[in-house]
C-alpha cells in the first residue's frame, strides 16, 4: 500500500576542522551551487539528495556539522546514527590536515564501529596556495583504510564522485531485507532496518 | 653649604634635630676662637684652658658623630617613606582597577558583561533543543514538498486510498509530537474526504 519516493535512506555525516568548506561540498552536491561567503554553521544542519544507485532509489540525509570546537559536544551526539562519515580538510591549511587524527579519534568514540569514512582534502582548485600534497592525503587514508578524493566545492571536482562513492560503499554493506529474493530488484520496501519504522 | 650672610654663631641657636654637621664646624669654630681669647689673657691658667680645650674637643668630636649619624637615619627614613608611599598608591590603584576582574577570576573561568547586547545568554542545552526542533521542522518542510510533489507529477491519485504515516527521520525526540500531528492530519484528510465524496491518501517517506 505503502507508496515511497525511495528504496533506501542512507544517513551521512560531514565533519572536520572550521572552514574547510564542509558546507560548500554539500551544498554544491544538494543544489550544484557555490557561495563564497563564509558563515560559519551553528551546531548542526542537514540536506536531503535523492540518488539512484544499482537501480535503487536512495535517499541520502546528509548532516552537515559545525566545525567550531565549541558545538563539539553538540556535533559528536549526531556521530551514532551516521552510516557513512565525511572528513573533510583543506589543502591550503596545514592544521586542518594535522587535526585529521583528531577527528579519526572523534569517530572512533563516537560513531558506528561499521560506519564508512572518507577523506576529502577540499580546495584543490587553490594550487596555488596548497601546502598538503595529494600524497600526503593519500598515505594518511591508505594507513587508515579509507577512500580519498581531492575535491572542490568551488570548482566541482569530484563533489558527486565522493559522495556516490560513499553511498555504494554503503549500500554494499547493506543487507537484503527481501525474504526469498536473492539479486532479485527491490521496487520499494526493504530498506535499512529501523530507519523507516514507525516509532521515530 | 656657604648660606650667603649666615654666621657660624648662629648654629648655636637652632634647633638640636635640625642640626647638621656644618653647625658643629661652625660652633666647634665658635667655640675654638673664644677659648684663644681666654688663653691670650692671665697666665697660669693656660694649662687648664688647654685641658678644657681637649676635652671641649672631644664632645665636639661625639656632637659630629652624633649629628653625622642622626642626619644619615633621617634620610635612609625619608627614602624608605617615600617608597612605600609610592608603593601604597600603586597598591591601591591596582586594587580599585582589578576589583571587579578578581572577585571570581580562576583558571577556565570568564567574566560577562552584563551591558553587553551580544553576551552569550543561551546554555548549550537551549541551543541543542533550538537547533532539534529547526531540524524537525525543516525535515517536516521537505516531507511536505515532496509529497506536494507527489501530487502534482501525478504520482499519487486522489481516488487512491493511501494512508501512510510521515516518517520523521530527522529527529528522534519528537516521537509524541509528530505522531500526534500526524493523526490530526489524518482525520482533517478524512474529513475533507468525506465532502469532496473522494478518499484521499498522502504518500510518505
Amino acid at each position: 500500500m505503502a507508496k515511497k519516493t525511495y528504496d533506501l535512506l542512507f544517513k551521512l555525516l560531514l565533519i572536520g576542522d572550521s572552514g574547510v568548506g564542509k558546507t560548500c561540498v554539500l551544498f554544491r552536491f544538494s543544489d550544484d551551487a557555490f557561495n563564497t561567503t563564509f558563515i560559519s554553521t551553528i551546531g548542526i544542519d542537514f540536506k536531503i539528495k535523492t540518488v539512484e544507485l544499482q537501480g535503487k532509489k536512495i535517499k541520502l540525509q546528509i548532516w552537515d556539522t559545525a566545525g567550531q570546537e565549541r558545538f563539539h559536544t553538540i556535533t559528536t551526539s549526531y556521530y551514532r546514527g551516521a552510516m557513512g562519515i565525511m572528513l573533510v580538510y583543506d589543502i591550503t591549511n596545514a592544521k586542518s590536515f594535522e587535526n585529521i587524527s583528531k577527528w579519526l579519534r572523534n569517530i572512533d568514540e563516537h560513531a558506528n564501529e561499521d560506519v564508512e569514512r572518507m577523506l576529502l582534502g577540499n580546495k584543490c582548485d587553490m594550487e596555488d596556495k596548497r601546502v598538503v600534497l595529494k600524497a600526503k592525503g593519500e598515505q594518511i587514508a591508505r594507513e587508515h583504510g579509507i577512500r580519498f578524493f581531492e575535491t572542490s566545492a568551488k570548482a566541482n571536482v569530484n563533489i558527486e564522485k565522493a559522495f556516490l562513492t560513499l553511498a555504494e560503499d554503503i549500500l554494499r554493506k547493506t543487507p537484503v531485507k527481501e525474504p526469498n529474493s536473492e539479486n532479485v530488484d527491490i521496487s520499494s520496501g526493504g530498506g535499512v532496518t529501523g530507519w523507516k519504522s514507525k516509532c521515530c | 653649604m656657604e648660606d650667603l650672610d649666615s654666621s657660624p654663631e648662629l648654629a648655636l641657636e637652632k634647633d638640636p634635630f635640625q642640626l647638621t654637621v656644618e653647625d658643629v664646624y661652625d660652633i666647634s669654630y665658635v667655640i675654638g676662637k673664644d677659648l684663644l681669647k681666654i688663653g691670650g689673657e692671665p697666665k697660669g691658667q693656660s694649662g687648664r684652658i688647654s685641658d678644657l680645650q681637649f676635652k671641649i674637643v672631644r664632645v665636639l668630636e661625639l656632637l659630629e658623630a652624633l649629628v653625622s649619624q642622626c642626619n644619615l637615619n633621617m634620610e635612609e627614613l625619608k627614602l624608605e617613606r617615600d617608597n612605600l608611599k609610592k608603593e601604597f598608591e600603586r597598591v591601591l590603584n591596582e586594587g580599585a582597577r582589578g576589583d571587579a576582574d578578581q572577585v571570581n577570576l580562576g583558571p577556565d573561568k570568564q567574566v560577562i558583561d552584563l551591558t553587553d547586547p551580544d553576551r552569550p545568554r543561551f546554555t548549550l542545552q537551549e541551543l541543542r533543543e533550538v537547533l532539534q526542533e529547526r531540524n524537525q521542522l525543516k525535515a517536516q518542510l521537505l516531507v511536505a514538498q515532496e509529497e506536494l510533489q507527489c501530487y502534482k507529477s501525478g504520482i499519487i491519485h486522489p481516488t487512491e486510498e493511501q494512508f501512510v504515516t510521515i516518517e520523521n527521520d530527522a529527529t528522534a525526540s519528537s516521537t509524541k509530537r509528530t505522531a500526534g500531528n500526524n493523526e490530526d492530519y489524518t482525520v482533517i484528510k478524512r474529513l475533507f474526504s468525506f465532502r469532496q465524496g473522494k478518499h484521499i491518501g498522502y504518500c510518505g517517506f
